[in-house]
C-alpha cells in the first residue's frame, strides 16, 4: 500500500522537477539570445584591438558557435547536445563545460558538506541546552546570538574574519591554495574560515529551530508520562524529547542546504578564492562566458529540486503518519 | 463633534467610496507618462519614481484604510510590541536610519568627489602608518596618517569620504528594501486572497503555481538577469520584487482561507456586499497585521540580496551602495581596513534591526503568546 503510493508520488515529483530544470534552462537560453550583447561581443573586442575586420570576426564567431542560425535551431541543438551529455564549450577556459564542472564541483561540495555538519552538529547541541534550561542566562545568551547569526551578512562576516585572522594575526592564508591535497589537515585547515563564514548563519538558523521544537514537545503528555514513570532525565530528553523534534529539524536543514547553502556558497566561495561551482560561475560572468553561467544555474537548480525531493522521501520514512498525494 | 471635524470625516469617506478609479486613474496616468517617457522622451525619470508613485497610491488608498478600520486592534498590538525592547530599539534604528538617507546628505559631501591628496584616511581615532618614498632624501620614509575630524570614518583609497557613501549607502539599501518587499507584498496578498477567496480551480492553479515558483533557485537567476540585462537598480528591485512572493502568497491564502467562512463575512455576503467589497474591507483589513509581520521579515532577505550582488560586482553603478563599499574595501583589506568595515557594521545593524521589530510584532500579534 505504502509502496504504491510512494512510487507515484516519486515518479509525479520527479516528473516536476524535471519540468522546472528544463523551465530554468529555457528561461537561461532564451535570456542569453535576447539579452543586449551577444556572447560574440566580447571576443570580438579582443580580436579587433588586433586589427582585425569586425563584420569578418562576428561572422567567423557566430558561424563557429552556430549563432546565426535561428533561435528555434539553436535551441534544439543545445537540447540534442545537452541529452549527449555535452553542455557546450567554454570559451574563457577553452575546455568543454562539462570537464570544467567535473574539476571544481568538488571545492563546493567540501564546503558545503563540513558547514552543513558544523552548523547542525553545533546548532542542535546549543538549542537542546537552551530548551532544557529556559530562561536560564545560556538560553537568553543563546537566543541573543542566534539572532546576531541571522542577522550578519556572510560574505561580510567572510571578509571580517580574513581582516582578523589572516591580515592582521597571520594565522591562516587570506587565499585558498589549490595545491594542497584534498583529504590533508593543511587543507582542512584553509577552510575553517570558509566553514564558520558559511555555517553561522545556518548554526544560528537551527539553534532557534532545534530550541523551539523541543520546547514544543517538553510540553507534551508523553514526556510527563515518561519523567512519571521514573525515566532518568537524560532519557525523557533525549530519547522521547528529541527523537520528536529531529522531525521538522531534518526538513529544515535539507530545505537550507537546498536554498541558503547554495546562495551562501557562492558567496562565501567568491570571498576566499575557493575554486567551487560558484566561483567559476562568477568568473564566467566577468568573462562574458555563457555556456559555464547556463550549465552552472542549471545544474544548481536541479540540485536543489532532488534535495527537495530526497528531503520529502527522508521524511516519509521517519514519519510513517505522514501521506503525500 | 465639531463641524470641522465632520466635513474632514465627510471627505474622507468620499475619497474612500472613490478608491477603485481614484487608483485606476493614477495606475493609468503613471503607464501612460511611462510610455511616453520610454518612447517619445529619452528616460526623464528613473523607473524608480514610478515604483514611488505606484507604491505610495496602493498604500495611501488601500493601506492606510484597512489600517485605519482596525485601528483600536493596531494600538493594542502596539502596546504589547513596545513591550518588547529589543524590538522598539530596532524601530528606533530604522526609523534613524531613514531620517539618516533624508537629511543626511545635507551636511555631509559628495559621495562621490573623488580627492587623491586625501586618500587612505584613517577614521577619526586611527592612525595609519605607511612607507612613503621621499623624493628630497631618496630614502623610505614611515609617513603616519591620522583621523580628522572632516572625515569621520575616513576616506577611501580614491579620497571619497565614507561617512557621506555610508549615507548615501542607508537611502539605497532602503529604497531596495521597502520597494521590493512592497511589490512582493502587494502581488502576494493578491495572489493569496484571490486564491483563498475564489477557490477552487482558481486556488489550485494559483497554488500549484506558488509552489513551483518556491522551488525556483532565485538567487542564480537574479545574478544570472542582471548579469544579462545589465546592473540597474530598478531592474533589482523589480526582479527581487517579482520573486519574492511566494511565502506571503501561501501565509495569506491560509489566513483568508479560514476568514471567508467566518459570520461577518457571510453577514456582509447576505446583505449583497460585492466579492471586491468583501474582499477590501473584510480580509484584508483582518490580514494586515500578519502583512506587516511578513513585510518587517522580508525586508532584510530583500537588502542582503541587493547587497550581495553589489558585493560580487553586479550592483548598480550609479548609486553607492554598502555592498559596493565593501567589495572595493576587500580589495584594500591590508591598508585601509575601516572601507570594508563600516558598510558591513550598518548593514549588520540594519538586517539585526528589522529582525528584532518583525519578531517582535509577531509576538504581538499572535494571541497565543504572552508578552
Amino acid at each position: 500500500m505504502k509502496k504504491t503510493w510512494l512510487r507515484d508520488y516519486i515518479i509525479k515529483r520527479l516528473l516536476l522537477a524535471i519540468f522546472i530544470a528544463w523551465a530554468v534552462l529555457t528561461i537561461t537560453f532564451v535570456l542569453v539570445r535576447v539579452g543586449p550583447t551577444s556572447p560574440a561581443d566580447k571576443y570580438l573586442a579582443n580580436l579587433t584591438v588586433r586589427g582585425q575586420d569586425t563584420a569578418q570576426v562576428v561572422a567567423a564567431i557566430e558561424a563557429r558557435y552556430g549563432l546565426d542560425r535561428p533561435i528555434y535551431e539553436q535551441y534544439a541543438s543545445y537540447i540534442v547536445n545537452l541529452g549527449r551529455g555535452d553542455w557546450g564549450w567554454s570559451l574563457s577556459t577553452s575546455m568543454p563545460v562539462m570537464e570544467l564542472i567535473k574539476t571544481h564541483w568538488i571545492y563546493s561540495f567540501q564546503l558545503i558538506f563540513l558547514s552543513s555538519i558544523f552548523a547542525a552538529i553545533i546548532g542542535i547541541l546549543i538549542g537542546i541546552y537552551s530548551a532544557v534550561r529556559q530562561y536560564s542566562k545560556t538560553d537568553y545568551a543563546a537566543t541573543f546570538f542566534s539572532f546576531i547569526g541571522i542577522s550578519i551578512p556572510n560574505f561580510w562576516l567572510g571578509v571580517m574574519l580574513i581582516l582578523l585572522f589572516a591580515v592582521k594575526f597571520g594565522l591562516f592564508k587570506t587565499y585558498y591554495d589549490t595545491g594542497l591535497p584534498l583529504l590533508s589537515l593543511a587543507n582542512l585547515k584553509q577552510l575553517i574560515l570558509p566553514v564558520i563564514t558559511l555555517g553561522t548563519g545556518m548554526l544560528a538558523g537551527y539553534t532557534r529551530y532545534t530550541r523551539s521544537a523541543m520546547l514544543d514537545n517538553l510540553r507534551k503528555e508523553f514526556v510527563r508520562t515518561a519523567r512519571a514513570k521514573g525515566l532518568p532525565e537524560r532519557t525523557v530528553i533525549g530519547k522521547h524529547v528529541f527523537r520528536n523534534a529531529i522531525l521538522p529539524l531534518i526538513t529544515i536543514i535539507m530545505f537550507d542546504l537546498g536554498s541558503i547553502v547554495f546562495g551562501g556558497a557562492y558567496l562565501t566561495e567568491i570571498v576566499f578564492g575557493i575554486p567551487g561551482l560558484g566561483q567559476i560561475s562568477f568568473n564566467a560572468i566577468f568573462a562574458d562566458d555563457y555556456a559555464v553561467v547556463v550549465a552552472v544555474t542549471v545544474i544548481s537548480a536541479f540540485l536543489v529540486l532532488m534535495i527537495n525531493l530526497a528531503t520529502d522521501i527522508t521524511y516519509t520514512y521517519l514519519d510513517p503518519r505522514i501521506r503525500y498525494d | 463633534m465639531t463641524d470641522q471635524l465632520k466635513n474632514i470625516k465627510n471627505i474622507a469617506r468620499k475619497v474612500g467610496s472613490a478608491k477603485k478609479p481614484i487608483f485606476i486613474t493614477v495606475i493609468v496616468l503613471l503607464g501612460i507618462t511611462f510610455l511616453l517617457d520610454i518612447f517619445v522622451v529619452d528616460r526623464i525619470f528613473d523607473i524608480l519614481v514610478y515604483l514611488y508613485i505606484a507604491l505610495g497610491a496602493l498604500f495611501v488608498l488601500y493601506g492606510i484604510p484597512s489600517l485605519y478600520a482596525s485601528r483600536r486592534l493596531m494600538l493594542y498590538y502596539w502596546q504589547r510590541a513596545s513591550k518588547n525592547k529589543l524590538a522598539v530599539g530596532g524601530l528606533a534604528f530604522i526609523l534613524f536610519l531613514i531620517l539618516l538617507a533624508i537629511i543626511g546628505p545635507l551636511f555631509t559631501a559628495d559621495p562621490t568627489a573623488v580627492n587623491f591628496e586625501e586618500k587612505n584616511v584613517p577614521p577619526l581615532g586611527f592612525a595609519l602608518e605607511e612607507s612613503v618614498y621621499d623624493l628630497k632624501t631618496g630614502q623610505f620614509i614611515t609617513h603616519q596618517t591620522t583621523g580628522t575630524g572632516e572625515h569621520p570614518l575616513g576616506t577611501d583609497d580614491k579620497g571619497r569620504d565614507l561617512m557621506a557613501m555610508i549615507i548615501s549607502g542607508a537611502s539605497v539599501s532602503l529604497q531596495v528594501g521597502l520597494f521590493a518587499t512592497g511589490i512582493a507584498i502587494a502581488l502576494g496578498t493578491l495572489i493569496g486572497v484571490s486564491a483563498a477567496y475564489l477557490g477552487g480551480k482558481v486556488d489550485n492553479v494559483l497554488m500549484r503555481f506558488t509552489d513551483i515558483m518556491m522551488t525556483f533557485p532565485f538567487f542564480l537567476l537574479l545574478v544570472f538577469i542582471v548579469f544579462i540585462f545589465g546592473p540597474n537598480l530598478a531592474l533589482i528591485v523589480v526582479i527581487i520584487g517579482l520573486t519574492g512572493w511566494t511565502g506571503t502568497a501561501r501565509l495569506i491564502r491560509s489566513e483568508s482561507l479560514s476568514l471567508r467562512t467566518r459570520e461577518f463575512v457571510m453577514a456582509s455576503k447576505a446583505l449583497g456586499a460585492s466579492d471586491g467589497r468583501i474582499v477590501l474591507s473584510h480580509l484584508i483589513p483582518n490580514v494586515i497585521s500578519l502583512i506587516i509581520v511578513i513585510a518587517t521579515l522580508s525586508i532584510p532577505g530583500v537588502i542582503l540580496a541587493e547587497a550581495a550582488l553589489s558585493f560580487i560586482g553586479l550592483g548598480d553603478p550609479n548609486v553607492a551602495s554598502w555592498g559596493m563599499i565593501l567589495r572595493a574595501g576587500q580589495q584594500n583589506l591590508d591598508t585601509t581596513w575601516w572601507v570594508a568595515v563600516a558598510p558591513g557594521v550598518m548593514l549588520f545593524f540594519t538586517v539585526l534591526a528589522f529582525n528584532f521589530l518583525g519578531d517582535g510584532l509577531r509576538d504581538a500579534f499572535d494571541p497565543r503568546s504572552n508578552v
